[in-house]
């Protein structure tokens, strides 16, 4: 079955795949830190307000993942934020993080040697999200 | 030295580029254009002593509301947030800045929270403004850095003894005022330093993962205006055409680092500069022909074209070794400077090789440098160069 991106149901698989994947724990171990991702408002494509998830990440492992308000997601160390079809790019792998951040599709929140140091993690994260089969909103 | 289909790229340099002897004098001109009322300078308290700076401050004229002039090399967060208190008090909406690679990047660290409000340390992250900064008009005053055109700003967080970059292409200045003028009282070392940092730019844009059409031919130019007027300039300072076309060589150079990044060059060099207070350009000029060398087997064409630029006949030859005779001709380049060759001229230690390995592995430049790099791959360079 394919699961709606973004929804709860996509978000509880994410973490099951971050878990599953070794070579992201291989690779996250030093990391520490809770990271939001944020999809900006879409009405056109049924995404109503911005889809904010917050994934509590600690040493290679994520230990809670969940929907919150945009109140709540400013408030992490470290937030991603992007369009719809910018992420979507990313999470398919058609688009690599450190070329979307460059060309400003995506917007990144905290410490920048703090992800570069950890950039083999946040690609693994990303073959994770690929992973999932995945019904997009705008297909 | 091609591409291939899965190329696509944005290039930006919206900075409008005015060139020629005299032009820091239109500077009232350019801020009436931007529709600023309120302007401030800033610049280093050496500069502000200086006619050049009293040129620019006389052709403002009404529009002159204050100087800003703690700027010190290596510019750090609290300097920018005393900047941005001074503009918020005298009500600044357009920044001139005065000076090399510091100073502009002081600007362009003021310019975020005077627009967005907070402080600066807020907007640590990649391009994280929500809409353009306050105006700002670069007028370099080094050939080397070419800040005045490009995305990024490197202030350091002097508690934690390391350089942020705050990156948004809100922050590229709106003018670049390239006055020949401003560069002549530059002394010959700081002239050779600033224009091997120029020079690092040009041939890390091209070896980056990066790498577009657009960068690379304002690179090859870059290469090719610094190994022709280097000399010149060396020889007498006071050439304005040499001036002049090391101005152009580190704009362009700095045009195409800022939309192709740089490489293991820098990630080294920003940390060797960090840790242990090597000047930026010395640090890249000593480490560039190593990082060549090392990279040489991921890109030879490039380094073929490089060393081209550099005036090398590489007719007859392979491209590993036309790129082993480009790293050959930045050092003969800098050994006639005078510029120093090896890490343990400057001050760096070799037992502190292995913690510089190790904190470049977290500079944002390491990401775009065409072999992979981890710690001990850094080290093997650094030992090359020390």
């Amino acid at each position: 079955m394919a699961y709606k991106f973004p929804s709860e149901e996509w978000i509880a698989e994410f973490g099951k795949a971050i878990n599953a994947n070794e070579e992201y724990k291989r690779t996250a171990a030093t990391w520490e830190g809770d990271v939001v991702l944020i999809f900006k408002a879409e009405p056109a494509i049924g995404l109503d307000e911005d889809f904010c998830v917050w994934a509590d990440l600690w040493h290679g492992e994520c230990r809670e993942i969940k929907k919150v308000t945009l109140e709540e997601a400013q408030k992490a160390p470290f937030v991603i934020m992007g369009s719809y079809a910018n992420i979507k790019q990313v999470f398919q792998g058609k688009l690599g993080p450190a070329k979307a951040t460059t060309q400003g599709k995506i917007k990144v929140k905290g410490n920048l040697p703090t992800l570069v140091r950890h950039l083999k993690a946040i690609e693994a994260m990303i073959k994770c999200a690929a992973s999932i089969p995945t019904k997009f909103l705008d297909e | 030295m091609g591409y291939d289909r899965s190329l696509s790229f944005i290039f930006r340099c919206p900075t409008k580029i005015v060139f020629g002897e005299g032009v820091a004098g239109d500077v009232g001109n350019e801020v009436d254009e931007l529709g600023g009322k309120r302007a401030m300078i800033i610049t280093d308290k050496h500069l502000v002593e200086t006619d050049l700076y009293r040129q620019v401050e006389k052709a403002l004229g009404r529009r002159y509301v204050g100087t800003f002039s703690a700027v010190e090399p290596d510019t750090g967060v609290h300097i920018v947030n005393e900047g941005t208190d001074t503009a918020r008090k005298l009500n600044v909406d357009c920044l001139v800045s005065i000076g090399g690679g510091s100073v502009i990047d002081t600007a362009k660290g003021i310019a975020i929270p005077l627009k967005e409000g907070g402080r600066l340390e807020d907007y640590d992250g990649f391009q994280l403004l929500t809409e353009p900064a306050v105006p700002h008009i670069a007028i370099p005053t080094t050939a080397g850095t070419g800040s005045e055109v490009t995305f990024a700003a490197i202030i350091k967080d002097h508690q934690e003894k390391r350089k942020l970059v705050f990156a948004n292409t809100y922050i590229i200045p709106n003018v670049a005022l390239l006055d020949p003028l401003m560069t002549v009282g530059m002394p010959p070392h700081l002239t050779a330093s600033t224009a091997m940092d120029a020079m690092s730019h040009a041939v890390e844009s091209m070896h980056t993962s990066e790498r577009i059409p657009i960068s690379d031919a304002f690179a090859l130019h870059a290469i090719h205006l610094i190994v022709n007027y280097l000399p010149g300039v060396m020889e007498d300072g006071n050439d304005l055409l040499a001036r002049g076309q090391m101005l152009i060589a580190a704009c362009i150079a700095g045009a195409a680092m800022s939309n192709t990044h740089v490489g293991l060059v820098h990630a080294l060099a920003h940390s060797v500069g960090g840790r242990f207070g090597v000047p930026h350009g010395i640090a890249n000029s000593i480490l560039l022909p190593h990082g060549i060398l090392y990279n040489l087997d991921a890109c030879p064409e490039i380094y073929a074209a490089i060393a081209r630029a550099l005036g090398v006949d590489i007719r007859g030859m392979s491209d590993e070794d036309a790129g082993k005779k480009a790293a050959d001709a930045i050092w003969e380049l800098t050994k006639k400077a005078g510029l120093p060759q090896k890490l343990s001229e400057v001050g760096v230690p070799e037992n502190g090789l292995e913690e510089i390995a190790d904190l470049a592995i977290s500079d944002g430049a390491i990401v775009y440098n065409p072999k992979p790099m981890d710690p001990e791959e850094n080290l093997k360079v650094l030992k090359q160069a020390w």
